[in-house]
Formats: C-alpha cells, structure tokens, sequence
C-alpha cells in the first residue's frame, strides 16, 4: 500500500478503497447464447484530510496515476471533515467466500442457462426467454492512516430469468432473480419455478378490482413501501431534517406486528462483508420493533452530525452498487422483516377477494421521502382466494408510512430474498387505492 | 496508443474484433443543506474487446493498456467456448469502413475551469435555494461534467476517435412543514461547455417555490383524464411509451413481437411523428458515431401515425433485413453496446396551449418528469407537479401525479400536437439492461392526450 504511504505524507490523514473485481457473466437473448464476458477491473478511491479539510478522487487501474495529485485539489478547495478516519475495533470475519463459486467453470454457467431455457419452453413452448448469470469475486481493501488495512475476498453468484409472452397486442413480461454469496444456497429449481408460476397465474386476463382495496404485496413488490423507509432510517436523512422519522425514536409508528432489522451480520447474505466500505465493522442493527423505532443507520458523516457512533454502513454506490467511483454514504445493508406465519395459500384465502401485486413499474419514481407511492401493477386478481387471471393497465396508490401503521392486515410466514439484499415474507395490506383505465 | 490498437486488432484470430479505449475525466460537486458531499476531479481509463466466433461474442475488459494482447486472446477464447453451443449464429450487417476524428467544439471547457469556481457556483444556487423560505429544510444541488475520449476500432478496419462531452446540473429543493415533506427540482443537461450553467438563478428559485408551493398542493385524485403534458413530461412519455419498444434488441429474435412491430403499422393520428436522431448541436444524447463504429442516421420511428422505422445494432439489423442506424451505445468501457436511444422526439405541429385548454372542462395539466418505466405494453411516467384543468382553464396545483398508458391504445388518444417544441437533456439519464444512467434527451412540444390513466386516491 504504497500510495497510503505517500498520501500520509502530503496529508494528516488519508483513506485508501481498493477494489478488483474479477468474474464471468454469460448472457442468452431469445433463447440463445448471445455472450460470454469476463472481467478483471480495478478501482481506486482515496479520501484526504489536509488541513482539515476533506478531498476524494477516485481511478482505474493498478498504478493509480494522479490518484493523489486529484484528491489534493480536492482537499484544498473542500470543506472541513466533519469525521476522522477511525482506527476501529476489529470483529469475527463472516462468512462471505466460497471456494465452490470462486471456482467455477464458465461452462456451468452455459450449462445452467440452457437448463432454464429449457424447463420454460418445455412448458411455454411460445415465451422468449432471457437468462443472465455471472459469477466471480469481488477483493476489497479499506485502509487508513490510523487502522490496519482490512482486506476481503467476497464471491458472488447470480442468476436473473425474464420470459416474456406476446399473444398478438398482449404482452407478459416476468422476471426473477437470485443473488447469492455461496453455491449451496443458490436455487435453480426455486427460479424457475418462480417464472412458471407468473407464467401460469398471468395466462388469461382479468378485471382489476377497483376502488380500496386488499393488495398482498409478494416479496419483489414489498420496495414499494420499503423504499421511503430505506430514505426515512438513513442518519443523513435524520440529520437533514427530510426524515419523517426523525425525533421518533422509542415512538411506536408503525404496526406492532412490523419488525426490520438491517442485519449485516448474516453468515454468506447476499450483501454480507465483514466490514463497510470504511472499513468499520458490519452489525445487526434493529431499525423497528414491534412497530416502535429503534435507531438509524450511519456511515462515517452521518454518525458524526448526528453525534453518535457509525453502524458500519458506509458504503460506496448507493443502493444499486456502482462502487469505487463514489465516496461511502449511509445506506443498509441486508433489510430484513420478521415473518408472521402461514403460507401463501393462508394469506388468499384470509384475502378472499383484492389485488396480488408480484411487482410494479416506476419504484422511487415520486416522492419517495413522504412515503407516497404510485405505481402500475404488474399482478393478479384474486377471488374467493383463488387466484383468477393477470390485470392490466392497473395503478395502485397509497403512503407507506400510513399501510404500515394502520393499513397492515398480515405478515406471510415464508420469506424470501429479493433484490439480493431485502428478505421479507409478503405483506397484505388493506385500503390501497386501485384504479384502471 | 493508435498502433497498440490496430496491431492488437491485427494479430486476432475472431471472425470479426472490435476494441474500445476509453479516457474519461469527470468532476462532480454536491451539496445536501450545508454538506458539501462531493468534491471532486478524477480520470480513468478503460476498455472493451469483442470478439466474434461461430456467431456467438466473447467480450473482456481492460484496465491497462499493456493488457490489450491478452484480452483480444482472452475474447477470443469466450467466444470460441460460446460458438459450440450458439443455436442460430449472430451475424454483423454491412456498414461503410469509417476512419474519422470527431473532435468537440466547446465555448467554454469544463476542464479549463478551476474545481473552486464549480463549487462556488454550486454553492451560490444551494444558498438561493436554502434562503428561499423557512420551510426549505434541504437541498440537493448536484454539479456534474464529463469528457469522454473514446478511441474505436475494429478488424473490417473502421477507426473512429470521438470526443464526447457532457454537462448536467440538478436542483433540488424539500420543504416541510409538519409531518409532510415535499421536493421539487429543475434539472439541465447538454454536450456543451461550462456556459450552460452559468446563469441558472430562476431555475434555483423555481425549484424552491414549488417544493413550498407543493405543501399546500393536494394528492390527485386517481382516475382517467384528458392530460396536456408540457414539453418535458411528453418528451419522457414518447420515450418510455414508444422509444423503448422500438429498439429492435427487444424483438428481433421473437417473432411475436416482431409481428406486433411490424413496419406499417399505425399506432398514432396524422398529427404524430416521433424521430430518433443522433446528432443535433449540443444535444447530450449525441452519438456521432455508435459503440460500434456506425455513422448516425436519423430515425423516424413514426411518421404521421405510422410507424416507420426501429432503432437497431448491426447484428439486429442484419437479422431483420434492415440498415444499422447507429443506436448500438455502451454508458461506459465495462459495458458491450446494447441497443439505445439518442435524442427522442415527437416533432412540432400546429397547436396553440389555448386551442388545446379551451374545451377540457376537467382534467391535468401534468409538468416536469420525475422519470418513468416501461415494461413493453405498458408504461409510466411520474410528474414532478401538475394543475387541474377546470373549464378550460389551468386550476389548483395537485401532487404525486404518476401517469400509466398501453401503448397500442395511448398514441391514437393523442388528438392536438402543439408548435412550442423543446429538447430537454436533464441531469439523469435512460437505464436499461444494467446500463444507467446513458445521456440521452427527450423533446415534444405541448401534446393533448385523452384516457389517461392516473393513480390515486
């Protein structure tokens, strides 16, 4: 780490996020092999304090030329660092490597997608079928001038499929996907089955239920009212006064069945590292419990405004990924919702008649911050518990805040990951808004 | 740099090979309330092979140029591993042999201007907007330049150089009063120079305004409407509406959809014609060149109601029979070029706002664009406020206006095209397949569309 060193010179502190991802993605279009790819990309990022100031610039590649050069300009026109870099506590490494993943051959990858192609045409001979996987490791180091280097090597598997199904002017599109860290909690047959079942529960058309309805929201459609939430828990959020939850700590706001922890700490999760991209350690941190709030989520800045300590969820990208190229903020980590009980058959028929939302177009598309959402539906109509054709041209509208506190009729048993970080069971809620066309 | 690249190209053993080189250098400054969250001014470099075997690609990345020998093997290798279980071979059409420089000519460049005065001028519209009112509790105003230098070649010896500028400028203001919070935001974008932000206090202020002004605006009403949008909501509806399902990636390996797409089809009134096109002055979804070397053409994707043309890469091209159109574009050197948008229009006609106003007796007046989505037949766009129209006029404001329409419906319900067009590049971007944000821009004048869908209580 030869650039910290030098950095250390030219600066008080310094901060050095090193990031080499290596892997293989293999992607079918229509059915078809279109592309295998693989990767081998590094990234820098470096963090400066120069009297007292904070600066950032970030690179490609493993020379990292001008890396120190740019961050000095940007120190010395930057603001005062309202954080130190910390020499923080060490803690168990988790579980977030897995020798299977890491090697595994490109050809299983084919193999894979051609299975999936197959067990869908096998059955819906008419669909196109679009599969992606990839594979790989992602090395990270967090160092800083106070603290050791911290160095992980965290694996990745993921597989999405889309089918979509065009009967003359009537076009299905269905989606499913899985991201995981170790080859055994990887599921094929669970994707695929996932796909049929939209598949199957969407063939025919239906009326949509209009007016205020009971909408079950299936694990991928929960980010609808998830989403304000990952904004309303966030430190900076707090700290810049545009969190309803702000001031709310030990208040009961949401229903008292509603339980969300953002856990970091979950051995071989999705997203699990040992530590955030400021290289603090990760922890399981309850956010709500039964429906009162318990605490905010905090990277580095967020913690030191607020004047409280770091959660260890500083990390680069945002919700999405995207890495070096951006410094950490305060985002979570695994959102996870503690499940009620009874299957999926319990909740239709405790429904009887409503709306099934599988997913939805335009998430976060609005304002987010308020909770309000509105969204089209991508889902089914359910009667007499049964689940009876696929809406169209269908948008459901509401506030988050208000469904969890007093729209919430039950939590589903089963839970699922979704997004690769949200793992939640469904959520049925009544008095959403439905309308259509 | 140059011979690196065409040697490398040279010593390839693909039925076909394409590399791209990348120089990018960017700064970005950011402001929340009184944080300054970013600061920066950084460069990379990067690059992409594709190599093409038996019809199937085989793609590897660089970050370092001395790897490019390698990579070209290491593409080739992929692609040879994929031809052996390729069902129906990708082929590449036919395009003229290119070997061209196009360099950008700015008024003021991004790059000559000192990171100090960046800040000074974002902080100067994050102090207007924080001033504005008391209930202005936060901000986000967000600064952005980049140039890119991107070098592409490939083994049929086409050889362009392109430098690709791009600038955008966000802001945004939320204002609170009790429990309720609101936001509202003016964004500009353009492959322009530093010129393009100067200047921009109204648009500070006009974002202020309305997040108070929203506080007292109520939810809309959800239901069907008669909708005039405002240039820059119709030009997000033309291109999550009708864009998207004419880029031929969709649909040129699904007979289906291909049959549901077929050229000749009418989709809108006479009043419609939609374009795609690939180089207007200025504009920042500007390809000179595609990601694969392809000159620009301009695209009618409808023309008087008809559609009349896809958006295309070779190798859809080469499957459907028709010319490549130069839409193949990658947001960057980690990504193969993917079929994409450029500038998306819907072209002028005749209407005044007063002749489009004057007979709705009550409906919305939909304004900004918060973004939107489309999932093929169906689509959404969300405005970032909106009117009721009562009588004929513009009424109260209305808030949390998300829009849903059916594309085989949605266009022939678009009765008056106006004449006040406007190309709008904001501060975002278009997503599709892992690839976001891409600089494109959307335009329209005012347009009427009658049964839109609108959520809500």
């Amino acid at each position: 780490m030869d650039l910290l060193k030098r950095a250390g010179e030219k600066a008080e502190a310094a901060e050095l996020y090193v990031e080499h991802r290596d892997g293989t993605t293999v992607t079918f279009d229509g059915g078809d092999l279109e592309t295998v790819k693989s990767e081998s990309v590094v990234g820098q990022a470096l963090r400066l304090i120069v009297d007292g100031k904070l600066g950032f610039a970030a690179t490609t590649g493993r020379k990292a030329d001008g890396l120190l050069e740019a961050a000095l300009v940007s120190a010395q026109h930057g603001d005062p660092a309202p954080f130190a870099f910390p020499n923080s506590g060490e803690q168990a490494s988790l579980g977030v490597y897995d020798c299977e993943v890491a090697e595994l051959a490109d050809d299983t990858l084919i193999t894979w997608g051609e299975e999936a192609v197959k067990a869908i045409l096998g059955e819906f001979p008419d669909v196109q079928v679009n599969v992606h996987l990839g594979r790989g490791k992602i090395t990270v180091s967090v160092g800083n001038t106070s603290s050791a280097q911290r160095k992980e090597e965290r694996t990745y598997l993921m597989m999405g499929v889309d089918a979509e199904w065009v009967r003359h002017d009537d076009i299905y599109s269905v989606h499913s996907s899985q991201t995981v860290r170790a080859a055994k909690e990887f599921d094929r047959e669970a994707l695929v089955a996932d796909v049929l079942r939209q598949l199957r529960w969407g063939k025919d058309v239906a009326p949509t239920p209009t007016g205020e309805q009971r909408v079950l929201f299936l694990p991928a459609a929960t980010p609808v009212v998830l989403l304000p939430l990952i904004v309303g828990f966030s430190g900076m959020s707090v700290f810049l006064g545009t969190s309803p939850l702000k001031d709310k700590v030990g208040e009961e706001v949401f229903d008292k069945r509603f339980s969300l922890v953002d856990d970091g700490r979950i051995h071989l999760g999705p997203r699990s590292s040992s530590f955030d991209d400021e290289g603090i350690p990760t922890a399981r941190l309850p956010l709500v419990e039964n429906g009162v709030v318990r605490g905010y989520f905090h990277d580095l800045r967020a913690a030191a405004l607020t004047g409280t300590e770091p959660t260890g969820n500083g990390f680069k990208g945002g919700l999405l990924g995207g890495g070096f190229r951006t410094p950490p903020s305060a985002s979570p980590r695994h959102l996870v919702v503690s499940p009620g009980d009874g299957g999926l058959d319990d909740l239709l028929r405790e429904m009887g008649s409503g709306l099934i939302a599988q997913n939805v177009l335009g998430l976060g598309q609005g304002n987010i911050a308020s909770g309000a959402f509105s969204n089209n539906v991508i889902g089914y109509t359910v009667r007499e518990g049964k689940v009876v054709g696929r809406v169209k041209n269908t948008m459901i509208a509401g506030n988050a805040y208000d469904l969890l506190k007093k729209g919430l009729q039950d939590l589903g048993g089963e839970s699922e990951w979704v997004f690769g970080m949200v793992h939640t069971p469904p959520l049925l809620f009544g008095d959403v808004s439905v309308v259509t066309r | 740099m140059e011979n690196r690249v065409r040697e490398a190209i040279a010593r390839a053993r693909a039925d076909f090979v394409e590399v791209r080189w990348d120089e990018v250098a960017w700064s970005r400054v950011a402001f929340q309330r009184d944080q300054l969250m970013a600061l920066e001014q950084s460069k990379e470099v990067g690059g992409l092979v594709r190599a093409l075997v038996g019809g199937a690609w085989g793609v590897a990345l660089l970050t370092d140029m001395a790897e490019l020998p390698t990579q070209v093997e290491e593409a080739t290798r992929l692609a040879r591993m994929a031809a052996q279980h390729v069902i129906e071979p990708t082929q590449l059409a036919d395009v003229p042999v290119e070997e061209e420089r196009h360099l950008s000519e700015l008024k003021e460049d991004c790059r000559s201007v000192p990171l100090s005065r960046k800040r000074a001028q974002a902080e100067e519209y994050n102090k207007l907007i924080m001033g504005y009112s008391p209930e202005i509790v936060s901000t986000a105003v967000r600064y952005t330049d980049t140039f890119r230098k991107s070098l592409y070649a490939n083994s049929e010896g086409t050889f362009v150089y392109q430098e690709l500028p791009d600038v955008t400028l966000l802001l945004a203001a939320v204002a609170r009063r009790n429990g309720d919070i609101q936001q509202a935001f003016e964004t500009i974008g353009a492959a322009a120079g530093y010129e393009l932000v100067r200047g921009q206090e109204e648009k500070a202020e006009a974002a202020a305004k309305r997040a108070v002004d929203l506080l007292s605006a109520e939810p809309v009403k959800g239901g069907t409407y008669t909708v005039i949008l405002d240039q820059q909501l119709a030009g997000v509806f033309i291109h999550e509406a009708f864009g998207h399902i004419c880029e031929a990636d969709f649909l040129f390996r699904n007979p289906h959809m291909r049959e549901v797409m077929k050229l000749g089809r009418r989709f809108g009134a006479d009043v419609l014609n939609v374009v795609d096109d690939g180089y207007i002055p200025g504009a920042r979804g500007n390809a000179p060149f595609d990601d694969e070397g392809v000159r620009r053409q301009k695209v009618y994707l409808i023309r008087e109601g008809v559609l009349s043309g896809l958006m295309h890469s070779r190798a859809t091209a080469h499957k459907m029979g028709m010319d490549p159109t130069g839409n193949a574009r990658a947001i960057s050197w980690e990504h193969e070029p993917i079929v994409r948008m450029r500038n998306t229009f819907i072209e002028p006609g005749e209407a005044t706002f007063e002749e489009m106003i004057k007979d709705v007796d009550h409906g919305i007046y939909a304004k900004a664009a918060f973004g939107g989505q489309t999932m093929f037949e169906q689509f959404t766009f969300s405005a970032g406020y909106a009117h009721e129209i009562r009588h004929g006029e513009v009424g109260p404001m209305v808030r949390d206006v998300v829009l849903t329409g059916n594309v085989f419906h949605i266009l022939q319900n678009i009765d008056m095209v106006g004449r006040d067009f406007e190309l709008i590049g904001g501060s975002g971007g278009c997503g599709k397949g892992g690839q976001s944000p891409l600089p494109v821009t959307d335009g329209a004048p005012h347009v009427r569309v009658h049964e839109v869908t609108i959520g809500g209580r």
